[in-house]
């Protein structure tokens, strides 16, 4: 019944689309894909650089600046389409900041650093360590990422713990304690785990967060909001991404041995409910393997309507995919949370999706990552090329269920239909081990279905909502009453609130 | 464990400057030219070489008979059209062994036995029109090589670099050249410096102090650039100073620590100069090469006159003579007096320490 329904709406839409627009490939023999509304592009390397990219920025003057692996710090011109040297030697560099067309602040293993060409040759002459007060084992695993400048101009940044899978050097850097050696990833110097603030006004690194296991991404919201992303692994049984806000435990344990006033006691020893009534959960899980593996760096969409409909919005890197994700976030009982759904893919995005820039116009800038884990190497620029495509602007909790907003009105005929729905619920457990099964993983009915008279929202009354799952929403083929398609029909909503 | 280190690194440096390493890279580089003009191998040594092709050009290595280089490339010339199929290699007895005609971007290995008679093989290109310029010399002996400047088995054009290294970025490796990476037997904050191709140094930037020097090559970061970054850069050449106190400069006593603190670095000409302050005394220190390799300058300025005297601790063995522009010695710790602005320290080499000629170019 419900088939043939739909099949004679598409019968009548296909004839009314050949009436309206006259010919049949405009409308339909070309199936609606994500071509229609944005390009990527790949930019040309110069000869010799392995783009492992770390870190991406604009100058002000409209060059790219971008640090990679091997210690270059190179900037592009994209009117001339020229690369030139900024600086070398870095060691890894994972995050640029550019601060004028001469200067950059850099995130390196060993420090923080300032980097500027004082005598205008282009490249730069002067490295002055802006703080490296923090701790180093030499493990390979404790890398260092940011900077993220503030609206004071503070500067954030954020430490990896040390990996178990290597030991560490016979000299290290700053003050060695064992007391987390035993787990899989361990924090035996200071702040390792820990997310830090360079106070511009103090000009000193303060620890700022702790939980921390690989922290390859930091961004601020519309509202100046920090977050942080993480990597699946022990105490993280997805990847998430985490407001943070200071003095707040973010559940990774080892990190724990730095807090003022914690106790001299093995954080392995205390038991898991005590580290889960301690920690801060993360506003967004993102399903392993369903949206993401390794996300990356949120990024703000600043752009203003340039990058389509999307301003305001989050979007955050992942490795493993050749997606990007949208980050649809809500505040629910004073606490940010929400949904993420895929973004860019079938654009012809690569994998390895480490770094993100919007330039003036726009466009998207893309840094490919490959080292050491899945992804690509290279830069690409994503383009808007004008058109609105139908996709999820919103997914809002209600008191009993949820609410989608569409970027365009659906076909209400069609989206009326429960059977296009289907929501599941499940968990990640807190624990110790590297990942977490889906847990307690439930199909969860829909007792009623609403869409608005616009088509612009579907509303669904759910069986049940309960706070600490994931609700995982898998659509079936909405479209316009033009004829667009839903572009990405899987949505993940962290519920860590409820509704009062 | 940090001994152990220091042991294990010296090693390391040894192997690949011995001559029973018979594995040789070589690298056909851009302006027709292979990476090494020198290979040094014993008689009857079987020798290995691993031909990578880093250039945007075909070319191929032909080992000859000594003094029979042009004729072997005037003959590949001669094959005309036939020479492409059979690699530009002319069928003679002046011909020891070769390599095919390697396209970009592509390696081949291939072994054969070194000579038992002592002297300069020739090695070449023998692609039509590259053989003129781009050679070098396999010497066959037990015994030092030729000065590379008046070396006549070389081209003219290498008699003045001795290393050309290829470079791992998207620009030419200049020297001074400067690395952040992780250095053995040093703090995880290591700054390894080339002040030439054959004259580097390791600076602690944790420590901020001079770790050790050494003299025949810089560092190979291949493996601390792959993988998980777990690896060391690996010296290429010969420690020939370590400092072995654990920190030369003192502020106000002779046998206080300092705190120190790291502040960075300016580049002028390439050249480092590191900024770091010790109980609050800042300090600026460029390091530079004495003729010949035969050590390092050290030029302190304090950015203020100092107002505690300094001291620089030096032990015996460490195989270096100091000398200073400022200040007195006694047995072995110099003193600096109050209102210095500028110190000159000269590390000279003992000659007992020198290393022998270098016999093999890596």
């Amino acid at each position: 019944m419900k088939k043939h329904s739909s099949f004679s709406h598409i019968v009548s839409f296909l004839f009314v689309g050949y009436l309206l627009f006259g010919s049949f490939n405009d409308c339909f023999a070309q199936r609606d894909t994500i071509t229609n509304y944005y390009e990527t592009e790949q930019i040309k390397l110069p000869k010799g650089l392995r783009a492992e990219t770390g870190g991406m920025d604009f100058m002000p003057d409209g060059r790219l600046v971008a640090c990679f692996h091997l210690g270059e710090v190179m900037t592009y011109n994209p009117k001339t389409k020229t690369w030139k040297k900024f600086a070398e030697g870095l060691h890894d560099p994972l995050g640029v900041v550019a601060v004028s067309n001469s200067e950059i602040l850099v995130v390196q293993r060993p420090e923080m650093t300032r980097i500027k060409d004082t005598n205008a040759d282009g490249v730069a002459d002067v490295y002055e360590t802006i703080t490296d007060d923090f701790g180093m084992s030499g493990n390979y695993h404790e890398f260092a990422f940011g900077p993220l400048k503030d609206q004071e101009g503070n500067l954030f940044m954020a430490l990896n713990v040390a990996s178990n899978g290597a030991g560490i050097r016979p000299e290290i850097r700053g003050q060695y304690d064992s007391l987390s050696r035993e787990g899989r990833m361990y924090s035996c110097v200071p702040y390792r785990g820990w997310v830090m603030k360079y106070n511009v006004k103090t000009q000193k690194l303060e620890p700022y967060a702790s939980g921390f296991r690989s922290p390859n991404g930091l961004g601020f919201d519309a509202k100046g909001r920090l977050f942080v992303s993480d990597n699946q692994g022990d105490w993280r049984g997805t990847s998430p991404l985490y407001h943070v806000e200071k003095g707040k435990f973010y559940g990774h344990v080892a990190s724990l041995i730095w807090k003022e006033g914690f106790p001299r006691v093995k954080p392995l020893s205390l038991p898991v409910a005590q580290l889960d009534s301690m920690r801060t959960r993360e506003s967004i899980a993102f399903p392993h393997t369903e949206i993401a593996h390794s996300p990356t760096q949120p990024l703000l969409d600043n752009t203003g309507g340039k990058f389509g409909p999307f301003a305001g919005q989050l979007f955050i890197g992942e490795m493993d995919y050749p997606r990007l994700v949208r980050l649809l976030m809500e505040e629910v009982n004073g606490q940010l949370q929400g949904a993420c759904v895929a973004f860019g893919d079938g654009t012809g995005l690569l994998k390895g999706n480490n770094r993100l820039v919007f330039d003036k116009n726009g466009d998207l800038w893309v840094g490919h990552n490959d080292h050491g884990w899945v992804g690509d190497e290279g830069l690409s620029r994503i383009h808007w090329k004008g058109k609105v495509p139908l996709d999820i602007m919103a997914m809002n909790l209600t008191t009993e269920g949820f609410e989608l907003t569409f970027s365009l009105p659906v076909d209400p005929k069609i989206a009326s239909n429960p059977e296009l729905y289907k929501f599941q619920r499940y968990y990640y457990k807190y624990h110790q081990p590297y990942g977490s099964p889906k847990t307690d993983v439930a199909d969860v009915a829909i007792k009623e279905l609403t869409v608005s008279p616009d088509g612009r929202k579907v509303a669904f009354k759910l069986a049940e909502l309960k706070a600490g799952y994931v609700y995982d929403l898998k659509m079936g083929e909405l479209q316009t009453p033009d004829g667009k398609l839903l572009m990405n029909r899987a949505v993940f909503y962290t519920l860590n609130q409820l509704k009062k | 464990m940090r001994l152990f280190l220091i042991v294990c690194g010296l090693f390391i440096a040894t192997k690949s400057f011995s001559q029973s390493d018979t594995t040789i890279t070589l690298q056909a580089i851009t302006g027709l030219q292979y990476d090494l003009v020198r290979i040094a191998v014993k008689p009857l040594q079987k020798v290995t070489i691993i031909l990578k092709n880093e250039d945007d050009m075909a070319h191929n290595l032909v080992f000859t008979k000594p003094g029979k280089r042009l004729s072997v490339v005037e003959a590949a010339i001669k094959m005309g059209d036939k020479g492409q199929a059979a690699n530009y290699v002319p069928e003679s007895e002046d011909v020891l062994a070769a390599s095919k005609i390697l396209i970009p971007n592509t390696t081949q290995t291939f072994t054969f036995m070194a000579p038992s008679a002592e002297g300069s093989y020739p090695y070449v290109c023998t692609y039509p029109g590259h053989g003129y310029v781009m050679y070098g010399a396999l010497y066959v002996t037990t015994k030092p090589l030729p000065p590379l400047a008046t070396d006549p088995n070389i081209p003219p054009s290498r008699q003045n670099t001795e290393i050309i290294v290829s470079s791992p970025h998207p620009f030419a490796l200049e020297y001074p050249l400067l690395y952040r990476t992780f250095m053995p037997d040093c703090s995880p904050a290591a700054i390894a410096v080339a002040l030439t191709s054959t004259h580097s140094y390791c600076f602690d930037a944790g420590k901020c102090y001079l770790r050790y020097a050494w003299a025949g090559g810089f560092v190979d970061n291949t493996a601390h650039w792959k993988g998980n970054g777990n690896a060391f850069a690996k010296i290429q050449g010969n420690i020939y100073f370590k400092d072995n106190v654990t920190y030369p400069l003192r502020v106000g006593k002779v046998d206080k620590l300092p705190d120190v603190s790291f502040k960075g670095y300016t580049l002028a000409n390439r050249l480092p100069t590191f900024n770091y302050a010790l109980d609050g005394v800042e300090v600026k220190e460029t390091l530079k090469s004495l003729a010949n390799e035969e050590g390092l300058t050290r030029v302190f300025t304090f950015v203020k006159p100092t107002t505690q005297i300094l001291y620089f601790v030096t032990k015996a063995d460490d195989g270096i003579t100091y000398k200073s522009s400022v200040g007195k010695w006694q047995n072995g710790t110099l003193t600096i007096p109050k209102g210095t602005s500028k110190v000159t320290l000269t590390m000279n080499r003992n000659k007992a320490q020198a290393p022998p000629a270098a016999a093999h170019n890596h």
